[in-house]
C-alpha cells in the first residue's frame, strides 16, 4: 500500500514536470509547478521528512508562486 | 469494541464518504461545468465540504487528542479561507469585464462591460 | 569534430564517476559509514548533548551550525544581490517608482475581513512553528517563510502600507540581515565565554544556555527569513 501510493506520486510528480515544461502558458505553468511542489512536498512527508516538508510547502508551493506570478505580471504571459 | 467506539467510528465514515462525494461532485462540475464563475462555485464546494467534512470526520476518528483539536481547527481555516478566494477570484474575473455563462437562446443577463 | 571530442570527454569524465559510484555502499544500506557512526551518536545523545528534543533542529544548529552559518550567509547575500539587480538604475531607497494611480479593483469587504481574522492566527501559527521547532518538525525556516507569506497576503489585500508597519523602516536593514547577526553574535558568544566560535557549553548543568542559544537563533531566522521574503516581494514590485 505504502509503495503503491509511492508510485502514484512519483507518476503525479513526473506529470507535473512534463506539463511545465510543455505549457506555453507561463501563468498555467507557473500554477502546474505549485502543484508540483505539493506533490514533492507530500513525498518528504512520506518518506519521514516532515521538516523538509514542510519548508517545501512554505517555499515551494507558496513563496515561490507568488513571485513567478508578480514576475508574470510585469512582464508577458505568453512563451513565444 | 465498545458500543461508543463503534458508533464513533461509524460517524467519522460517514463524514469522510460525504467528503469523499462532495470531492467527486466538485471534481466532474470542474470538469464538466460551462463557464468560469461556475467552475469556481464547484471548486469551492470541494475544498469548504469535501476537505470539511474529511478533516472532521478525522478528528472524530481521533477523539478527544490534541491532534483533533488541531484537525478541528484545520476545518475551520478551510471553511473560512476557501469560500473567501473563490468570492476574490469571481468577484476580480467579473469585474475584469467577463459576462456569465447564459443558455444559448435566452437573453444574456449582462453583457461584459 | 567538435561534437565527438566533447561525447568522448564525457565518455572520459563519467568513467571514474561510474567506477567510484560502484563502490558506495548500496542506496539504503544499514551498514554504510554513515549510518553506524555518526547518525546513532546523533540519535542517541542528540537531545540530551545539543539542546533541543528535535534531532533534526540539533544537527541544523548545533552539530553542523557552521554550515547553516554559511547558508544563512548565502541567502541573505542573495537578497542583497536581488535587490541590487532589481533598484538598479532606480533613484531612492525602497520607495516604489509610481503609487498605483487607479486601482481597478480594490479588494471587497468580505477579503479585507477575512485577512484581518486571520492575520492573527497566522502570526501565532508562525511563532508556533519557530518555537516548536525544538520538540517537533518545524523551526526558523519554516516559521519565517509563514510569516512572509502573511506579509504578502497583507500587501495584496490590504495594502502595502499596512504591511511596512511591520517592519519600520529604521530597523528594517537590521530585520533582514537578522539571521546572520544572530548566528554571528551566538557564534562570538561561545568564542567568548567556552573558546571556540559556535561553541555550546558542554556542561550538563548549562542545558538550559544551549537551549536558548538555539531558541534565539531559531527565531533570528525567523524574523530574518520573512523580512526578506517580504523584501524581495516589495521590490519586485508585487503590490502593484
Amino acid at each position: 500500500m505504502s509503495e503503491l501510493f509511492d508510485l502514484v506520486l512519483i507518476a503525479l510528480l513526473i506529470a507535473c514536470a512534463l506539463a511545465v515544461i510543455r505549457t506555453k502558458d507561463l501563468l498555467g505553468a507557473a500554477i502546474i509547478f505549485s502543484t508540483y511542489s505539493l506533490v514533492l512536498c507530500l513525498m518528504w512527508q512520506h518518506r519521514g521528512a516532515p521538516d523538509v516538508a514542510m519548508t517545501e510547502a512554505a517555499v515551494g508551493a507558496g513563496v515561490t508562486t507568488v513571485l513567478f506570478l508578480v514576475a508574470i505580471g510585469r512582464t508577458v504571459r505568453r512563451e513565444k | 469494541m465498545s458500543a461508543f467506539e463503534a458508533l464513533t467510528n461509524a460517524l467519522a465514515a460517514v463524514l469522510c464518504v460525504v467528503g469523499a462525494f462532495f470531492f467527486f461532485v466538485g471534481t466532474v462540475g470542474i470538469l464538466r461545468l460551462p463557464d468560469f464563475y461556475s467552475r469556481t462555485h464547484a471548486a469551492t464546494k470541494c475544498d469548504t465540504v469535501g476537505a470539511g467534512s474529511v478533516l472532521l470526520g478525522l478528528a472524530v476518528l481521533e477523539g478527544f487528542t490534541p491532534a483533533a483539536l488541531k484537525l478541528i481547527a484545520l476545518a475551520a481555516l478551510v471553511l473560512v479561507s476557501s469560500p473567501t478566494a473563490g468570492h476574490a477570484l469571481a468577484r476580480a474575473v467579473y469585474r475584469g469585464g467577463m459576462a456569465p455563462w447564459t443558455r444559448p437562446g435566452h437573453r444574456s443577463g449582462g453583457e461584459p462591460k | 569534430m567538435k561534437r565527438a571530442l566533447t561525447i568522448a570527454m564525457l565518455v572520459l569524465l563519467a568513467m571514474p564517476l561510474l567506477y567510484a559510484m560502484s563502490q558506495l555502499p548500496p542506496h539504503g544500506s544499514a551498514t554504510s559509514p554513515a549510518y553506524t557512526h555518526i547518525s546513532p551518536r546523533y540519535l542517541e545523545r542528540g537531545p540530551e548533548e545539543a539542546g533541543a528534543e528535535n534531532v533534526v533542529t540539533d544537527v541544523i544548529l548545533n552539530y553542523r551550525g557552521f554550515d547553516t552559518n554559511g547558508e544563512v550567509t548565502v541567502i541573505f547575500t542573495s537578497l542583497a544581490a536581488v535587490l541590487a539587480v532589481l533598484l538598479a538604475g532606480r533613484k531612492g531607497d525602497e520607495r516604489p517608482v509610481r503609487e498605483p494611480a487607479a486601482e481597478p479593483s480594490p479588494p471587497s469587504v468580505v477579503v479585507r475581513f477575512v485577512v484581518r481574522l486571520l492575520g492573527p492566527f497566522v502570526t501565532m501559527f508562525a511563532v508556533y512553528v519557530i518555537i516548536n521547532g525544538h520538540v517537533s518538525p518545524g523551526g526558523g525556516f519554516q516559521g519565517g517563510t509563514v510569516f512572509g507569506a502573511l506579509v504578502i497576503l497583507i500587501t495584496v489585500v490590504l495594502g502595502r502600507s499596512v504591511a511596512e508597519k511591520l517592519q519600520p523602516l529604521g530597523v528594517r536593514r537590521i530585520l533582514q540581515a537578522a539571521a546572520p547577526l544572530t548566528f554571528v553574535a551566538v557564534g562570538v558568544l561561545g568564542l567568548a565565554l567556552f573558546g571556540d566560535y559556535l561553541a555550546f557549553p558542554r556542561d550538563e548543568a548549562l542545558a538550559w544556555v544551549r537551549t536558548s542559544w538555539l531558541m534565539v537563533i531559531e527565531i533570528g531566522i525567523g524574523v530574518g527569513g520573512a523580512a526578506i521574503i517580504s523584501a524581495i516581494f516589495w521590490q519586485m514590485g508585487g503590490d502593484r
